[in-house]
């Protein structure tokens, strides 16, 4: 457990090397941002509310569901691709770590690294600058909870297209494909309730919307009651479960076929 | 100086090559298609679900919007086609492996962009095409000759601007050392524009047509066969502003080029 701390703080560090990025990270998260109050103006131009979410709730949704998506990309499956081609992964190999947690420490230390440097800053700018108003509920005090859980399912998920890598050198399409499902079926961009009804039905059952759309909701509409918020986690928490499972079966059959040269 | 003539058949030459041996990966072809197809059809995805609960988009309907998208993947295929090997400056600038495009007797910035050719963005191009004429037919636009020939002016200006700004964006590694979130920033604006820029004001609509003049890869060009009533004189300038952008980034390549020094090694 201490071991993989040390990675958490050097994956942390590592974010603080690159400080300048993050300035563009936040100047384009604030583009994003007016994009999307000037998109979603003109959508409830006629309206006062659609779908039961008013203009405030919605751009709330999509402008803390920006900077949530900034906090749970792992990237985790390009840098494995990378470190699979570079033959860097046969290192891990040989060290007394469980790649699995390995990969999760690594991105966990690069997620509290963009919360402090880009989520925090996000939710300061919505309150500040674009006035967005907060309702106070229980769903306040579960989202935490279910932050950590969607982080889970992100990274499973990422870290399962990476294990595809053993397999097969063209990841930037398997990746590119996950990215696009996961960014569209998530809710990330839109909240589900503007998908028309069938296709929602659909989004609720598959585990992408357990990354954005479980939690955004929790912030968006917190005073719900528990018949509400319990059924919810325990959907998240029973993905998390499953794709920890599954990743780690795979992961014992895809060892034996990875192939490293060079490194 | 080469002339015009022997660039192209130099290019024709280095791409013939580099995808005879693209062709050998077929699988990673495929998926790479693949991906490009669902990434290249996201926005449009966006406008789709919301246009299921508002009848129109600040007056756009689905029609109009699906036309300015196809506008635009057309106008950034030349982009992701010809000059995809701008995501590699970085990396090539941080190994060292940039000093070898100092020594060939070519145009360096030909000479690095043709080393890529991007496969998988000719799906994109396909897709864009495709929508271009599904949107023209249900539109009922007249194509005539002179419609056509503004069609090739203004996508010929749309990919300059495109271009420019991806170039210019990847430039940013001469002078900083990871050049990815400059690059990631103009990506992410890229995917801006095909919204129709009458639901922006103030700032923004002034950005998004003096400053990164994203507006002219698709939205302002399309409205001349959307709603020639009421387009702005500004878009008879695009051929302008997209060579002038292409001159000021050519200028900002030529700059850095001459400023690096390498690594040592």
């Amino acid at each position: 457990m201490r071991g993989y701390l040390a990675i958490v703080r050097g994956a942390f560090m590592v974010g603080v090397v690159y400080r300048f990025g993050f300035l563009f990270t936040i100047l384009g998260n604030i583009i994003y941002l007016g994009v999307a109050y000037y998109l979603w103006h003109s959508i409830y131009q006629n309206s006062e509310t659609l779908h039961g979410l008013t203009f405030n709730e919605t751009f709330l949704y999509v402008g803390l569901g920006s900077a949530v998506f900034i906090l749970l990309k792992t990237y985790t499956d390009w840098f494995m691709n990378f470190e699979i081609r570079e033959g860097i992964i046969a290192m891990y190999l040989t060290k007394p770590v469980d790649l699995g947690f390995y990969m999760l420490s690594v991105s966990f230390g690069a997620l509290l690294m963009n919360m402090a440097a880009i989520t925090l800053p996000t939710i300061l700018l919505l309150v500040f600058v674009f006035k967005v108003q907060f309702a106070i509920g229980p769903g306040l005090f579960l989202f935490p909870i279910s932050l950590l859980m969607a982080f889970m399912v992100s990274f499973h998920i990422d870290y399962f297209v990476g294990l595809l890598g053993f397999y097969s050198e063209s990841v930037w399409g398997m990746s590119m494909t996950k990215e696009i499902i996961v960014t569209a079926f998530s809710g990330a961009l839109i909240p589900l309730q503007f998908f028309p009804a069938a296709i929602e039905k659909i989004l609720l059952i598959l585990p992408f919307q357990t990354i954005y759309h479980t939690p955004l909701m929790m912030i968006t509409k917190p005073n719900q009651g528990w018949e509400v918020f319990v059924p919810m986690l325990m959907i998240q928490a029973i993905w998390v479960i499953v794709l920890f499972v599954a990743t780690r079966l795979f992961y014992n059959r895809a060892i034996k076929v990875l192939r490293v040269s060079g490194g | 100086m080469r002339t015009l003539g022997e660039y192209i058949r130099l290019y024709f030459l280095i791409e013939s090559q580099y995808i005879k041996g693209r062709m050998q990966y077929r699988a990673d072809f495929i998926i790479s298609s693949l991906g490009m197809f669902f990434s290249s059809l996201v926005t449009l995805c966006i406008f789709w679900v919301l246009l299921q609960s508002v009848p129109n988009l600040a007056g756009w309907s689905l029609t109009e919007l699906i036309f300015i998208y196809a506008f635009y993947m057309i106008a950034i295929s030349p982009m992701q086609i010809l000059f995809d090997h701008a995501w590699q400056i970085r990396f090539h600038i941080q190994q060292g492996s940039f000093l070898k495009y100092y020594f060939r007797p070519l145009n360096m910035m030909f000479y690095y962009m043709s080393e890529m050719f991007d496969l998988k963005g000719l799906t994109q191009l396909l897709l864009g095409i495709g929508l271009l004429v599904y949107a023209s037919i249900k539109l009922n636009i007249d194509w005539t000759l002179i419609r056509v020939m503004l069609l090739l002016i203004t996508l010929f200006s749309a990919a300059l601007v495109q271009i420019s700004i991806i170039v210019a964006a990847s430039c940013a590694a001469f002078w900083v050392l990871d050049s990815y979130p400059v690059l990631g920033l103009a990506w992410k604006l890229r995917e801006f524009s095909p919204y129709p820029m009458t639901i922006f004001d103030g700032a923004f609509r002034f950005a998004f047509t003096y400053v990164i003049p994203i507006g002219f890869v698709a939205f302002y060009p399309s409205q001349l066969f959307l709603r020639p009533q009421d387009v702005s004189s500004l878009v008879y300038f695009s051929p302008i502003i997209g060579i002038g952008l292409f001159a000021i980034t050519y200028w900002i390549w030529t700059k850095g080029v001459n400023s690096y020094t390498g690594t040592g090694s």
